[in-house]
Formats: structure tokens, C-alpha cells, sequence
């Protein structure tokens, strides 16, 4: 890579109302209260509107410029300038970012609008659009910081909005729960970003990514190889990866469209997105990108593994995502040859995704918020349109042709198998597996919702949704079915993106034609959904899942026990952690050690209060401290 | 024997006057003026004498010199900390003038002479008396904080150290609720204090010893010609850190912390969490860039391993805490190891980096206690976490600013906080200490997690069916809040006026 | 440090003979007093052994020829302040005494070690390095008080000006948590008759017997006797049994009465 290559060459002024319009939507609604009842979703709507007809504006410029040309900055203010540490608060709009700024303008509004009526009656529906307006923003900034130090604002950013609006039904336990587990694990992630901002303020005194890329290069191997495995730490973190990929089933908690937009099209892809901004980092240190490839593979087949056998429609959804973005963290791990499948597949995953939840949101809106795929069935002939569209995003996902997951995933596919040796044949087939699989679980989906008899209860009556969430469906699946071929005609995505994520990189010859990985991966599609129909349709479903099956099912429905494991691995250690710390807290540092303290300690409260430091243990402290310090001071000299 | 009399620049010490005077003052008034009009004078005499002691430091801002026979230094350092401690002093007197939350009064007891829970207590609390004797008590620990940071020799550090510490010890037992346990708080405080106090005037005997003096120019030349006996000054080194480590609460020194913090009339916490810490630190880092700075071989070491082990242990501790006010006290000594570890940088980075620290540490301080004063039951303050949970939703706007101090005190950027963590870390880096800025960095995520659990307890948990509730934000302590939350914010997003600032003041004279 | 300077007999020069004497005579003595005064019981008798202490040191400082510092020892700390700490405990009541049990277990043993090797720390760098201390005859030529207070009104005239403020904070502070306030007025001797005879009072309706009352013994260590011929304790001074110089009373009880008919009951 060239290192003296400038990610942005001209500026624009506009960069910042992308930001500005909704941030200004969020603090109008939180500050206008109950006032805005009436008119805030509306507003919000608009300004989620008005952003993306800015990223189209820019869009436009864009283009009208050459390759090389194309990204812009703008700078903000001088955030910190204190001698040696200087920031600069900037954005910086280039062919990447402009991805994300329209797939997140632009499913982001049509969600809006898919709200209005979604949370029609929610009386807190204000809140719930100033939290999805402050997300939008903090997306926003995310995607379009100059600097990981301002990504990584817009990440805290994100995820405050994305823990908001989980826990948005926050009065159920349950929910409140989920918020904090997706936060808790967050935090892990976020720790990996934090250590990678600071390696490279120490290693090379910046954090642009500008001044981070003319650092980059075999030079600095060690240093981006640490960089690299903080950020995919980070990346995990974010985008439910593995080993940190529990939240994203308790997370489907909020409200379904928080589901499509957040958790399905654009937050949990901040991950991928991080790895394709930092391929820099990267590219310069192999070790982590062979990390970055095992994440994806295992946890792509771990999503699609759950999703197996989940009968909860979001969680199956969910876990496919998981399983989706493994597909993306794996072509990302590639390195040039991947990233712009990587973001190939995440734009279309965006719409097929997105329009699913929307569909399931749909369903669940006609069944009485039922979420069991048990309780459903037959529901084509109630909800036409929801049916007809989760059915296009379904032959999307699992990748049929011409519709556009089959563009995005074949290629990624043929990456892997391209990657070399026996590395590149195991994670092809890892690949190959996982589409099977999704073949498997998908249609397993689509026939317990939609076909097979009905077995819903009496009092459901199920209807079509009112047009303003229909609406927003079909327009995302009109994306679903064009999209893939959109951006794979001509490698048009790919050469967009050359200029910021590959630049010099020349394709070498590929392992297998093509042709043949289609043929391999479609073959693999169809035994999937054959597998399926001999298992849902063949064979009436029960209203109430079996207890009485194979271990492995089991396994899965349980998450392949990865809160077990989190709970070995990580809230164990912690609880014992904090319970040794009380323990001398209360009996060393406090001075509870009187022995009627000891014993009486449950008693109350109170109790512990009289019991609680004797200044004569203090002063021993103190005196014992003051010892320390001089035998320190004196030791050189005695 | 001839006497020269002695010169005393007295527009350069000329705040610290004011504020003395005003004290003096509010003595008076408190000798001559009827019980019931007491507060009306007292609460804008002591503001007034505040504001116009902050409007001379503007005035006096570019001095820089050394005045009264060499026992005052008046430079950027000082006159910044100065400046700083009148404002949060302002704040602070907001807070413990308010009024309007307990409906027997204010956060003072009625009558300190009356034991508590005695028949006496009762009396005087029915006829609604008040001490108003904290308003010159206050101004009189203002003083010797406005001091501390400026004494120029070993003595008058220590007279200011006794200055501003008396009049703490004596209104942390003053507490109106939970009197017993305030009055333990101030027992062990004074005792604690007098005891570290000792250790202090030993250590600068031992200077003495070494150097001849107490003065700290004449301390750096005799360490910078190698005059004394090293042991001597080793020796005076320890001994004098422990008295002011004491101050700042850093592990070991620390365990009066909780217990004070804890028992202390929330007001008083407030205030002298957020002025003793920067007064204790702008001595400790004039003491040691000034009078020892020759010798930071020697001390650099100790008072490395002492900030680790103060940023890990008070956090660790912190994690473990159900009452607000000892998390906040813990998290207190977290933030002396961060600081310590600007001071252990000893470079110019690190002097602006710790005085900016001080500065937005201050603030945020305050901000967070003024908070924990409205969130109430019918006993008073409720300070228990538990009472926290929900409180996003039946106040969303008292959560979300005391999610912004937490944020801040967590060091989460866009809040002052980070902006100062930065500086100290990148400090340390820079003078070579990468195993402080590891420490640090981690003890940091430690202790985001203990500030975060009680925002995740407001915004995702249900209140408690019988639950604190949230005072209507009275004017004086919404005041003080707002000024709290506007300088955190501020200092975060744009903190380039105020670095600027301290860059250019960042320079001792001696 | 002018303890060590009399401390070391082997530099040459600068300690008198019978200066080392009177130092080897007194020190140890001072030192006992010191460690006594934390070990003895009663708060009266560690204020004693306080004052002494104090006097070791001022004699210690005459005789270091700083004679001004010597005399303000013992007119400030002797004779005013511990002499005041003294009549409070008197006010107070000399029977306060601590429970010297300890109860946190190890406390005592760490403290015994921190102690020592503080101790052993300070002596053993100080012994090793002892060169001398500079400055005493400079500081001298013009007298001990002379250079003392040029010292005080040039030099430290600052510090000295602000420990006013000390002083007064002090006596604030003093006022705050000593003086109460009356609420109510103070309760005529008519309302406290009127108190004592109301049904169900407390407080006795007649003065309280004085010691030795009915007794066989009136000295003031015998508690009365009441008509009932039962002793009543509240009639000694609660000092006397504090010191434990109460008599048992069974001996001088009338036994004659409690072992008659019963008409007196």
C-alpha cells in the first residue's frame, strides 16, 4: 500500500449537517417532553429523510469526481491540542463511508416511517423515535469519523442508543436484563477499541486514521499486530462475534424495528466496518487477520447452528445475522481480495435482513406480538404481502439467483476457496457448510410461518399490516432483489471501493472458476431446503416444541451454552473477584474484625455501621505505610 | 541587632486576605447579629467576599513572584488552583447554604452541643436553629486552601494545611441526619489528620536538617549543590509525602476517606472532596517540582508504586460499594492515583496535565454530590444504590446529569474527564513511565464499570415501590449543578481555552 | 533532632559532661512516662504522666540553649494546657476511663512491629549518617529570644499572621460543639417542685440523703441509708466510686432493724 496516500483530498461543508439533522431531532424531542407528542415522529422522520437526501447530494459529488478524488473531509474544531497530543475533530466522507451513510439514512428512514405505525400504540413512541434519531446520529459520526478516537465516540455513541432501545420496554425484567448483558459484553469490546486508540497514540503519537495508515507496512508488524487484535476484539464486541456473541439473541428484546435497524442492518455491522476502515492495520500484520478469519468462520457456523433451532422468529433471525456477519468478518480477514465482498455483503445482507424483521415485525403485529414460530403456520394466506416479501428476502439469505445474497455471499465464497493452500480449501468449505445450513434453518423458518397448517390459537385473528409497514417492506425488498446484481455487474462495488481498501492490489488466479463455486454453492443451498422439507413439511409441526430430542438440538437451543460459558469464563471469576474484594474490605480495610461484628454482621445494615472502622486500625495503616515508604526511600542508602 | 521589617506584597496575596477577612466577618456577624437574620447576611457576605477574592485573581492573573519574605509563591499554578478552589468554593457554599431539602432545616445540625437523639436535640431542632457558624468555617478552610497551594517553605504549608483542615474536621461531625456516625467521621478525620499531620512536621524537621531551611529554594539549591546528608533529606522526603499523600487520600493514607466522606454532612463532602483535593495536590506538586524537584530520583520510584497501587486498589474497592457516597470515595482515591500520576511525570506536560485534572475533577465532584443531596426519603439522604435504580424514569433529567458526572469521573470522551486523563497518561508516557499509563488505562476500565453499573441501575431497572424520591431541585443547589454540568461539558467538548490556559501558567517560580 | 544531638556522647566537643548526665538521667525517665502514659488506666493519671513528659522536654531544650523554647514549654503546654485538660477531666468526671481490651484481633502485634521497625528504620539511618547539625551558634549570636523573634515577625511573619486564623477557627469551632443554646427558659424552682411531686416522677421529692445518713458510720465513703434501712448508692459521689473508694455498706447496715419485727416496713 501506498503509505503517503491521502484518504481525503478535497473538503465539503455538508459533512456535518449528515450528523447535524437528526442529532437535532434527538434533543428536540428529549428536550420538547410530552409537548411533542403529536409532531415527533413526524419530525424525526423527516430529518432521518432530510440526511439521506444530503448523502445523496453527496453521493452526487462524488461521483462527478475521479477515483482518486472522491473522499472529502471537514474539519470541525481542534478537540484537544495540548503540545505533543493533538486531535482534531473531523469527518471524512470517501467511498466507503458513503456506503454506510446511505444504508443507514436509508433503511433508517424507511424504519422510521415503519415505526409510526409499528408504535402506533405505545404512548412513549416520542422517546422511542428521539432514541432511533440519536442513533442515527451516533451512527453517523461513527461511520464518518476521521480518527478512532472520533469513531470511537460514535461507537460509545451507538452503543448508548442501541442499550436504550433494548431496554425500551424496560418496566419487564427480562428486557431490562438484556439491555444490561448487551452492555456488559459491549464493554469488553469497547475495552479492545480503547487499547487500540492507545497503542497507537504510543506507538506513533496520532490516532487519524490518515496518520496511523503512513505508519503502516511490515515495519511496524508487531504493533499492528496488536493494534489489529484490540480492533477485532472491539469488532467482535459490536458485531456479536465470537466469543462475544451472546447479546445479539437477548437484544432482539426491543421492539422489532430497533431488531432491523440496529441489530440486523447497520450496528452490528460496525465491526465489519472497523476492520474495513482499519485495513491499514490490518494488511500489515497477518497474524491478526488470520484471527480475524478463524472469528468469522466459527462464528458463522455457530450462528447458523443456533438458528437451527430456535423456534422464537427473531432469535432465528438473529442468529443468522450472527451467522450473515460471520460471512463479512471472514471476507474483511482476507484482506483486499475481501473487503469490498465484505461490504458487498453487508449492504445487500442490509436490505434482506432488514425487510425480515420487518416482516417478522409485520407477523407478530397481525398475531397479538406472538413470537413462537410453533404458534404460527399458514399465515400466506392471511398476510400477503408480508408473505411475498419475507419470501423474497428469504430467497436473498440463503443465496438463490438472481437475487442479491446470491451475488454477495457466492463471492465471498470464492474468496475464501481463493485464499491458498489448505487454509483457503478448509475455509471454503467452512463457507460452503455455513450456506447449507442457512439453506437449512431459513426454509425451516419460512415453512413454520407461512405454510404447512395453521396452529395458531382461537382468539388470534391475523391481518395484514396498515400500509405505512408494508410500505417500507416492500421498498427494502425491491433492494433485496436488485441490489446483489447492482453492485456485482462489472465488480461496480468493487472498484468504488478500490481506492480506499485495495489500492495496487492485484487479483491472482483463482484456485476454482466461478462457475464452479456456484455450482457448488448451490448445490449446497438445495440440500439445505430439501433437508428442511423432508423435516417441517413432510412431517406435520407441533404447536409445542419436543423435549424429547437429540442432544444436539438441545445443545443448540441452548445457545451451544455460550452463556455457560460466559458464565464460567467471565461473571465467575469477576463474582469471586468482588466478593474476596468485600470480604477484605469489610474485614481489613473497614475493621470489622471484631468478632461479634463477624457474627452479627447480616443482622443489619446498622449493625455494620457501629462495627465499622476502628481509627486505631487506620492509624496503624498509616503508620505501617509511613514505615514502607522510608525503608523505600532509605533502602538504597542502608 | 537591627530589624528590617518585613515585605508583603499585599496585592498579590491580596484573595487571600479577602477571603480571610470575610471570615472575619462572618465571625462578627455571628457575634453581634440576632440568631434569625444570621443567614441573610452570612450567605452574600461570603459569596460577595468569594466573587471579588475570584475577580482580584483575574486581575492578578499574569504575577508571578514570590512575596512575603519568600513564604508565598503567587504564579500560573497557584493563582489557577486559586481561582478554581474560589469557584468550587462558591459552589460548594451554594450547597451548604441550600435550604429548601430538609424540611427541619438545612444539612446542618440544629444544635451541635446537644447529644444526639437527647431531648435537647429535639428542642432545638422543633425551634428550628441552625448553626450558620459553617459560612465563616467555610471561608476560613478556603483561605487555607488558597494558601496551601502557594506556601513557598515548609512552615507555612503546614499552617496552611492545619488552616484548612481544622474547620473540616469540625463540620464533618455536624451532620443533621446520622449524627452519631458524622461525629465518628469527624473523630477520626481530626485524630487521622493530626496523627498524618505529625509525620509531616517530623519530615520537615528532617529538610531542615538537611538543608538548613525551610524555604523551598533554599531545599532545591542544597539538593542541587548536594550540601546535607542524604539520609536527612530521604528521610524528610518520606515523612513529609506521608502527611500529604494523607491529604489526597492515596493508598495506604486513604482509609479516612470512606468513613468521612461517608459520615460528613453531604455538602461538606462535596466541598471537600472536590478543594481539598486540588489545594493538597498544587502543594504536593509545588513541594516536589519546586523544593525536590533535584531529587526526583529518589521519590519518583515511591511515589509510582504508590499511585498504582492507589488507582487499582480504589477502584477494585469501589467496584465493592453499596452506598453512594463511599463509591464516590473510593472512586476519589481512584482519581489520587491518576493525578499522582501527572505529578510522578514531572514534566511540564504532566504539571498542566495534573492541574487540569484538578480543575475538571473539581467540578465533576461536586456536580455528582450536589446530586446525591436531592435523592431522598423521609430520613434524609438516601445514599444507598438501591435507592438509585429507576431513577431515570421518575427523573430523567437529575439521572442524566448525574450520568454526565459518572461518564466524566469514568473518563468516557466528550466529558472533561477523558480529556484529563489524557493528559496525565500521555504525561507519563512521555517522561518514560509506560507502566503507569498501563496501569492507569486499565484501572480506568475498572472503574468505568462501577460509574456505568449505577447508570445502567437508574435507565434500566424498575424504582423500588417505596423508593427515595427526588427533591425538586431548589435553586441554590440546581445552580450550583448547572455550573457543575455546564463546565464538564464544556471542558469536554471544546477544552482547548482552559488547556491553553494552564499551559501557559504551568510554570513554578522559585 | 536536639534530642539526638544530646544523644550522641561520642561527638566530640559539643556535649557536656554534665549535660550528659542530666541527659541520661532524665530521657529515660521521659521515655517510661511516654509509654506509661498510654498503658495506665485512668485519663487523670496519663495527663499527669503527659505534664512530665513535657517537662523532660522543656529542660531538655534549656539546656540545649534554647531557653525561650524551654520556658514556653512549660508555661504553655505545662502549665496552661495540660492543666486545663485536667480540670476538664475533672469536670467531666475522673471515672471515665477506657476499656484498654483490645479487641481486633493482630492489631496489637502489627502495631508492635510498625512501631519497631519504624523505630529501628529512623535510628539506624540517622546513627549511621549523624555528621552534625549546622546552625545553632549562628542562629544564637544575638540571643536565643532575639533571633527568635526577628525569626518571627521577618521571616515567618506570614505563617505566623495566619495561624490567627487557626486560633479563631479554634475558638469557633469550640463554641459550635460547646455552647447550647437555651430554647426555653429556665425552669423556675417552683415548676421543679411541681415536677417532682407529679404522678409518676422520677425525680425524688425530697433532697437526696447525704453519705453516711442513718449509717453506723458517717464518713462521706458510706452510703446512706435509707428508712427502709437498705443503702442507697446515688448518696456517694459517683468520683469516689469511680476511684473505688467506696465502703461496702453490708457492714454498717443496722442489722438489728432488718432482723426485727417488721412494723418499720
Amino acid at each position: 500500500m501506498e503509505a503517503t496516500h491521502a484518504l481525503a483530498s478535497g473538503t465539503s461543508s455538508l459533512l456535518v449537517w449528515l450528523i447535524a439533522l437528526p442529532a437535532l431531532g434527538a434533543t428536540i424531542l428529549l428536550l420538547a417532553g410530552r409537548r411533542s407528542d403529536k409532531w415527533g415522529h413526524l419530525l424525526a422522520t423527516a430529518l432521518s429523510g432530510a440526511s439521506f437526501v444530503v448523502g445523496l447530494v453527496e453521493l452526487f459529488k462524488m461521483l462527478s469526481r475521479d477515483g482518486e478524488t472522491r473522499g472529502v473531509s471537514q474539519h470541525l474544531f481542534t478537540w484537544i491540542n495540548a503540545g505533543s497530543f493533538n486531535v482534531e475533530a473531523g469527518l471524512l466522507l470517501d467511498q466507503l463511508s458513503i456506503c454506510f451513510v446511505l444504508l443507514i439514512t436509508g433503511v433508517g428512514t424507511l424504519i422510521h416511517v415503519y415505526s409510526i405505525a409499528y408504535m402506533e400504540h405505545d404512548h412513549d413512541r416520542r422517546r422511542f423515535f428521539s432514541y432511533l434519531n440519536l442513533f442515527i446520529a451516533a451512527m453517523l459520526l461513527l461511520v464518518l469519523g476521521d480518527s478512532f478516537l472520533n469513531l470511537y465516540v460514535g461507537w460509545e455513541g451507538v452503543g448508548l442508543a442501541s442499550y436504550l432501545l433494548i431496554g425500551f420496554w424496560n418496566q419487564k425484567p427480562a428486557y431490562a436484563t438484556a439491555a444490561k448483558k448487551a452492555f456488559v459484553v459491549n464493554r469488553i469490546g469497547d475495552m479492545g477499541l480503547s487499547f487500540a486508540i492507545m497503542i497507537a497514540f504510543t506507538a506513533f503519537g496520532t490516532v487519524s486514521f490518515q496518520g496511523v495508515a503512513n505508519h503502516a507496512g511490515p515495519e511496524h508488524k508487531q504493533i499492528m499486530t496488536w493494534m489489529g487484535l484490540a480492533l477485532l476484539l472491539a469488532a467482535a464486541g459490536k458485531s456479536a462475534q465470537f466469543p462475544l456473541q451472546s447479546w445479539l439473541g437477548d437484544a432482539m428484546a426491543g421492539p422489532t424495528p430497533v431488531s432491523a435497524l440496529i441489530h440486523a442492518a447497520t450496528m452490528v455491522t460496525a465491526g465489519v466496518y472497523l476492520i474495513t476502515r482499519s485495513n491499514f492495520v490490518f494488511d500489515s500484520a497477518p497474524t491478526a487477520q488470520l484471527m480475524v478469519v478463524i472469528v468469522g468462520v466459527v462464528t458463522l457456523l455457530f450462528g447458523a447452528l443456533i438458528g437451527t433451532a430456535k423456534d422464537d422468529i427473531k432469535k432465528a433471525l438473529a442468529a443468522s445475522t450472527m451467522s450473515q456477519i460471520g460471512y463479512m468478518v471472514l471476507a474483511a480477514g482476507l484482506g483486499p481480495a475481501g473487503y469490498a465482498f465484505a461490504i458487498m455483503h453487508l449492504l445487500t445482507h442490509g436490505f434482506f435482513k432488514a425487510s425480515m424483521f420487518l416482516g417478522a415485525g409485520s407477523v407478530m403485529h397481525g398475531m397479538n406480538d406472538e413470537v413462537d414460530m410453533r404458534k404460527f403456520g399458514r399465515l400466506r394466506l392471511a398476510m400477503p404481502i408480508t408473505y411475498i416479501t419475507f419470501g423474497l428476502g428469504y430467497l436473498a439469505i440463503i443465496g438463490v439467483p438472481p437475487f442479491s445474497g446470491f451475488f454477495s455471499k457466492d463471492k465471498i465464497i470464492e474468496a475464501a476457496f481463493n485464499a491458498g493452500g489448505p487454509r483457503g480449501w478448509i475455509i471454503g468449505f467452512a463457507a460452503l457448510l455455513g450456506a447449507a445450513i442457512t439453506a437449512f434453518y431459513m426454509t425451516r423458518v419460512m415453512v413454520l410461518t407461512f405454510f404447512g397448517q395453521k396452529r395458531w390459537a382461537d382468539e388470534a385473528h391475523p391481518h395484514e399490516s396498515p400500509k405505512l409497514m408494508t410500505a417500507p417492506i416492500i421498498i427494502l425488498s425491491i433492494g433485496s432483489i436488485a441490489a446483489g446484481a447492482l453492485f456485482a455487474f462489472g465488480s461496480s462495488l468493487q472498484h468504488w471501493l478500490e481506492p480506499v481498501v485495495a489500492r495496487g492490489f492485484v487479483e491472482g488466479e483463482p484456485a476454482l472458476q466461478p462457475i464452479v463455486v456456484s455450482i457448488m454453492a448451490l448445490v449446497a443451498v438445495a440440500l439445505g431446503v430439501a433437508l428442511a422439507y423432508i423435516k417441517y413439511v413432510r412431517v406435520p409441526v407441533e404447536a409445542v416444541a419436543p423435549t424429547n430430542v437429540s442432544i444436539w438440538t438441545r445443545f443448540a437451543r441452548r445457545d451451544l451454552l455460550q452463556d455457560a460459558f460466559n458464565e464460567a469464563v467471565f461473571m465467575r471469576p469477576g463474582q469471586y473477584l468482588t466478593r474476596a474484594l468485600s470480604f477484605f474490605d469489610r474485614k481489613v480495610v473497614d475493621g470489622a474484625v471484631n468478632g461479634t461484628g463477624a457474627l452479627f454482621g447480616g443482622l443489619s445494615v446498622r449493625v455494620r455501621r457501629v462495627q465499622t472502622g476502628y481509627v486505631r486500625t487506620y492509624a496503624l495503616l498509616i503508620l505501617v505505610g509511613a514505615a514502607l515508604i522510608l525503608a523505600a526511600m532509605l533502602a538504597a542508602r542502608i | 541587632m537591627n530589624f528590617v521589617a518585613p515585605v508583603i506584597n499585599y496585592s498579590q496575596v491580596l484573595p487571600i486576605l479577602i477571603v480571610l477577612g470575610t471570615a472575619l466577618l462572618g465571625v462578627i456577624v455571628e457575634a453581634f447579629v440576632a440568631r434569625d437574620r444570621r443567614y441573610q447576611i452570612q450567605v452574600p457576605l461570603s459569596i460577595a467576599g468569594l466573587v471579588v477574592a475570584f475577580v482580584w485573581i483575574l486581575k492578578i492573573h499574569a504575577t508571578t513572584a514570590i512575596t512575603a519574605e519568600s513564604a508565598v509563591a503567587i504564579d500560573g499554578p497557584a493563582l489557577v488552583l486559586q481561582g478554581a478552589i474560589v469557584i468550587l468554593g462558591i459552589a460548594g457554599l451554594l450547597l451548604i447554604a441550600e435550604r429548601k431539602l430538609d424540611s427541619s432545616g438545612d444539612a446542618f445540625v440544629a444544635q451541635a452541643a446537644a447529644i444526639p437523639g437527647s431531648e435537647a436535640e429535639r428542642t432545638a431542632t422543633l425551634a428550628k436553629l441552625t448553626q450558620t457558624e459553617v459560612f465563616p468555617l467555610t471561608l476560613f478552610a478556603i483561605a487555607g486552601m488558597m494558601l496551601f497551594p502557594a506556601a513557598n517553605d515548609l512552615v507555612t504549608m503546614f499552617v496552611a494545611l492545619e488552616v484548612l483542615s481544622l474547620p473540616l474536621y469540625l463540620m464533618s461531625g455536624l451532620a443533621r441526619r446520622r449524627r452519631l456516625l458524622s461525629q465518628e467521621a469527624a473523630l477520626k478525620y481530626f485524630l487521622l489528620g493530626a496523627f498524618s499531620s505529625a509525620f509531616f512536621l517530623y519530615g520537615a524537621a528532617f529538610l531542615y536538617g538537611y538543608s538548613g531551611s525551610v524555604g523551598f529554594r533554599q531545599i532545591r539549591e542544597a539538593i542541587q549543590t548536594n550540601a546535607g546528608n542524604d539520609v536527612f533529606l530521604l528521610t524528610g522526603i518520606a515523612l513529609v509525602s506521608v502527611g500529604l499523600l494523607f491529604k489526597v487520600s492515596a493508598v495506604p493514607f486513604h482509609s479516612w476517606t470512606p468513613d468521612v466522606y461517608q459520615g460528613a454532612p453531604t455538602p461538606v463532602t462535596a466541598f471537600m472532596a472536590a478543594c481539598t483535593k486540588i489545594a493538597a495536590f498544587g502543594a504536593f506538586a509545588r513541594l516536589f517540582y519546586v523544593g525536590l524537584s533535584g531529587a526526583r530520583w529518589d521519590w519518583r520510584p515511591m511515589l509510582t508504586v504508590i499511585a498504582i497501587a492507589t488507582m487499582v486498589l480504589g477502584a477494585l474497592w469501589a467496584l465493592t460499594q453499596t452506598d453512594i457516597k463511599r463509591m464516590l470515595a473510593y472512586s476519589s482515591v481512584a482519581h489520587s492515583g491518576f493525578i499522582l500520576t501527572g505529578i510522578v511525570a514531572t514534566n511540564k506536560a504532566g504539571l498542566s496535565g495534573t492541574l487540569f485534572y484538578l480543575v475538571t475533577y473539581g467540578f465533576t465532584t461536586i456536580g455528582a454530590f450536589a446530586i446525591v443531596t436531592l435523592v431522598r426519603n423521609a430520613s434524609g439522604e438516601a445514599t444507598h444504590i438501591s435507592g438509585y435504580a429507576g431513577l431515570g424514569k421518575r427523573s430523567p433529567w437529575i439521572a442524566m446529569l448525574l450520568s454526565l458526572f459518572l461518564l466524566a469521573l469514568a473518563g468516557i470522551p466528550l466529558t472533561s474527564g477523558f480529556v484529563a486523563k489524557f493528559a496525565v497518561f500521555s504525561a507519563a508516557y512521555e517522561s518514560g513511565s509506560t507502566v503507569l499509563v498501563i496501569f492507569g488505562v486499565l484501572t480506568s476500565a475498572i472503574a468505568a464499570f462501577f460509574y456505568i453499573r449505577l447508570i445502567v441501575l437508574m435507565f434500566f431497572q424498575d424504582p423500588e415501590e417505596d423508593g427515595p424520591t427526588v427533591a425538586a431541585a431548589p435553586l441554590m443547589t440546581t445552580a450550583a449543578i448547572a455550573l457543575c454540568a455546564t463546565v464538564t461539558l464544556v471542558l469536554g467538548i471544546l477544552p482547548n481555552s482552559l488547556v491553553h490556559v494552564i499551559d501557559a501558567a504551568s510554570r513554578f517560580v522559585f | 533532632m536536639n534530642l539526638i544531638l544530646a544523644a550522641n556522647p561520642f561527638t566530640p566537643g559539643q556535649t557536656g559532661t554534665p549535660e550528659a548526665v542530666l541527659f541520661w538521667i532524665l530521657a529515660p525517665l521521659a521515655v517510661l512516662a511516654a509509654v506509661s502514659m498510654i498503658f495506665v488506666k485512668k485519663a487523670v493519671h496519663s495527663a499527669l504522666l503527659l505534664a512530665w513528659v513535657m517537662i523532660t522536654l522543656a529542660i531538655f531544650y534549656i539546656a540545649e540553649d534554647a531557653p525561650f523554647l524551654g520556658i514556653v514549654q512549660i508555661v504553655v503546654y505545662t502549665g496552661a494546657v495540660m492543666m486545663l485538660f485536667l480540670f476538664i477531666l475533672m469536670l467531666v468526671g475522673v471515672d471515665s476511663s477506657d476499656s484498654l481490651v483490645e479487641t481486633i484481633k493482630g492489631q496489637r502485634v502489627m502495631a508492635m512491629i510498625g512501631a519497631l521497625g519504624f523505630a529501628v528504620l529512623l535510628i539506624g539511618a540517622i546513627g549511621r549518617s549523624y555528621t552534625g547539625f549546622a546552625g545553632l551558634t549562628a542562629a544564637n549570636t544575638d540571643g536565643n529570644v532575639e533571633g527568635l523573634a526577628q525569626l518571627l515577625f521577618t521571616r515567618y511573619v506570614w505563617a505566623f499572621e495566619v495561624v490567627s486564623a487557626l486560633l479563631i477557627t479554634a475558638a469557633l469551632g469550640a463554641m459550635v460543639l460547646g455552647h447550647r443554646e437555651r430554647s426555653s427558659e429556665r425552669p423556675t424552682q417552683r415548676e421543679l417542685s411541681i415536677l417532682r411531686f407529679r404522678p409518676g416522677s422520677k425525680l425524688p421529692g425530697a433532697p437526696l440523703p447525704n453519705p453516711g445518713v442513718y449509717a453506723l458510720h458517717n464518713a462521706v465513703d458510706v452510703p446512706a441509708l435509707l428508712p427502709d434501712g437498705t443503702p442507697d448508692p446515688s448518696s456517694v459521689s459517683r468520683v469516689l466510686k469511680a476511684r473505688g473508694d467506696v465502703l461496702d455498706t453490708k457492714a454498717f447496715e443496722m442489722h438489728t432493724i432488718e432482723e426485727g419485727e417488721d412494723e418499720s416496713k
